[in-house]
Order: structure tokens, then C-alpha cells, then sequence
């Protein structure tokens, strides 16, 4: 079949990319490998219905979405019902600026931003309800546009703005905690 | 009043991640260049959305991608039987 030649060419490139997300997704390598083998099965099955020419890196990222949500979410939580509570913008930022000048500022910045480790990042998108992690995965892993987004998960571009905006704010706040445990704040940062 | 530090930092996140047109974001770039309030929240933001992007990564394992390739391959041949 000449379309596996062609499939194999244009769609095994984003291997790395989807296995990135589905490992934030379902949280675990097994589950990460079955759902990323399951997606390019599915989008080899369907390759014959992608439109030459449309985004091919988008479609594999809906069928992502989509197997996972089908698959692998067990749990009952309805997005809309999810409540991050209220988290202040720019949350993390706001917390490091208390330092007198531009230079101080700048360093603590630095320590902060070179001290979160890996998992520090990763654990605080995973811990994200999911309605708000797949826009900020979206976004921040991948650079899809908001009306990409907005494809990929099938919810309005203003629904896409939200959560991206309220999810960010949540995940700053779980890094903020993880530089305070790390010590990378100034003391007077400190206090809960 | 709504000042050129407020539309700023509405607009954060939409500069951030491209979703501007071209004269807004021109906009908002030379205030920056002007603004010591808002010049360094950007520029926080902007480093912080690259570490993530950059820590989030994940390197697939040969073993993956041999088996999706493999996989593929086999549904391939049961398609031409």
C-alpha cells in the first residue's frame, strides 16, 4: 500500500512530540506507548480521509485527544464542573518582586527559573484537572494556535482562552510552591 | 483610565503566544521598550513559558517508535491480503 510509504514519511516525525503529551496525559510510559500506537493506528486506518495540504500535526493531536478521552479517563469530573478556585494573574512573578533593584530581581528570577526541575514542571501541569491541562499542554508543549486548540478539543476559542489564562495561573502557583520547597525564593518571599 | 500598562497586561499572554495581529503586537512591543513595569513581566513570562515548553519534552524511547512503525506495518500487509 503506497499510503504507509507516504504515512510513515509525513507522520512518524511527531513520534516524539505526541509521546511528550500522551505521557502528561495518562501519566505513566505504558500507557503513554499504548496511546501513541493506538493514535497512529487510528490515524493510518483514517490516513485516506486527511485532506493533503491541512494540518496533518493537528489531526494527529485530535486523535490523541480524542482516544484518550475515550480510553483513559475513568474519572467522573465533568470539565465545566472543575473549580480552580482563584488564583491572582501572573501569580509566580508577582512573588519573586520584592527585591530593591532590577539586578536583585533579575537573579532571583534566574534561580527560580533554572532551579524548577523537570519534574517540578511536569508534575504541576499533571496535576492540572484535565480540562485545563490538555489547552496548556496544547499551547506550551506544542505552540498550537488557540483556534488549533480549539479544533484539537472541539470547544469554542473563548472556552480555549479561559482555561489556558486560568490554568497557567494554577500551575505558577504549583511552581511557586515548588521553589519554596526547593529554597529558591528571597526569605521575605517565603511566608505562606 | 485605562493606561498603556493596563492594555499591556491584558493582553500578556495573547502577545506571548502570537495570537495578536501585527499592529497590536507592535504596539505593545515598543511599550516595553519604554516601560520599566512591564518590560521585565514580560520578559519573566516569556522565560518562564520556554522552560516549560523545554522541561515538559519527553524523549520517546527507539523501542516505541519500533513498535509503531512495526504496528503500522502489519495492519499495512493485512490490508493487502
Amino acid at each position: 500500500m503506497a499510503d504507509q510509504v507516504d504515512f510513515e514519511r509525513d507522520a512518524m516525525q511527531y513520534t516524539r512530540q505526541l509521546y511528550s503529551a500522551a505521557m502528561r496525559m495518562t501519566r505513566n510510559p505504558a500507557d503513554a506507548e499504548d496511546l501513541v500506537q493506538e493514535t497512529y493506528l487510528k490515524a493510518y486506518r483514517a490516513y485516506h480521509t486527511f485532506q493533503e495540504g491541512t494540518n496533518l500535526k493537528a489531526w494527529l493531536y485530535r486523535i490523541l485527544t480524542n482516544t484518550y478521552i475515550n480510553k483513559y479517563r475513568k474519572d467522573s469530573r465533568r470539565p465545566s464542573e472543575v473549580d480552580l478556585g482563584t488564583v491572582e494573574d501572573m501569580y509566580l512573578y508577582r512573588r519573586l518582586g520584592s527585591e530593591e533593584s532590577a539586578e536583585a530581581a533579575r537573579t532571583t528570577e534566574d534561580r527560580v527559573l533554572d532551579g524548577l526541575v523537570e519534574s517540578d514542571i511536569k508534575q504541576a501541569v499533571e496535576e492540572l484537572p484535565e480540562s485545563f491541562r490538555m489547552p496548556v499542554l496544547l499551547a506550551d508543549l506544542e505552540g498550537f494556535s488557540y483556534k488549533e486548540i480549539a479544533e484539537i478539543l472541539d470547544i469554542p476559542i473563548g472556552t480555549v482562552m479561559s482555561r489556558l489564562h486560568r490554568g497557567r495561573k494554577a500551575m505558577q502557583k504549583r511552581l511557586w510552591e515548588f521553589a519554596k520547597q526547593r529554597g529558591l525564593l528571597p526569605e521575605d518571599a517565603k511566608r505562606p | 483610565m485605562r493606561t498603556d500598562c493596563d492594555e499591556a497586561l491584558e493582553n500578556l499572554y495573547l502577545y506571548l503566544d502570537s495570537e495578536l495581529d501585527s499592529v497590536s503586537s507592535a504596539r505593545i512591543r515598543s511599550h516595553l521598550d519604554d516601560c520599566r513595569g512591564c518590560g521585565p513581566q514580560f520578559d519573566f513570562e516569556g522565560r518562564l513559558k520556554a522552560v516549560v515548553k523545554e522541561r515538559l519534552h519527553e524523549d520517546v524511547p527507539d523501542a516505541v517508535v519500533d513498535r509503531v512503525r512495526a504496528a503500522i506495518r502489519e495492519e499495512s500487509a493485512a490490508d493487502l491480503q
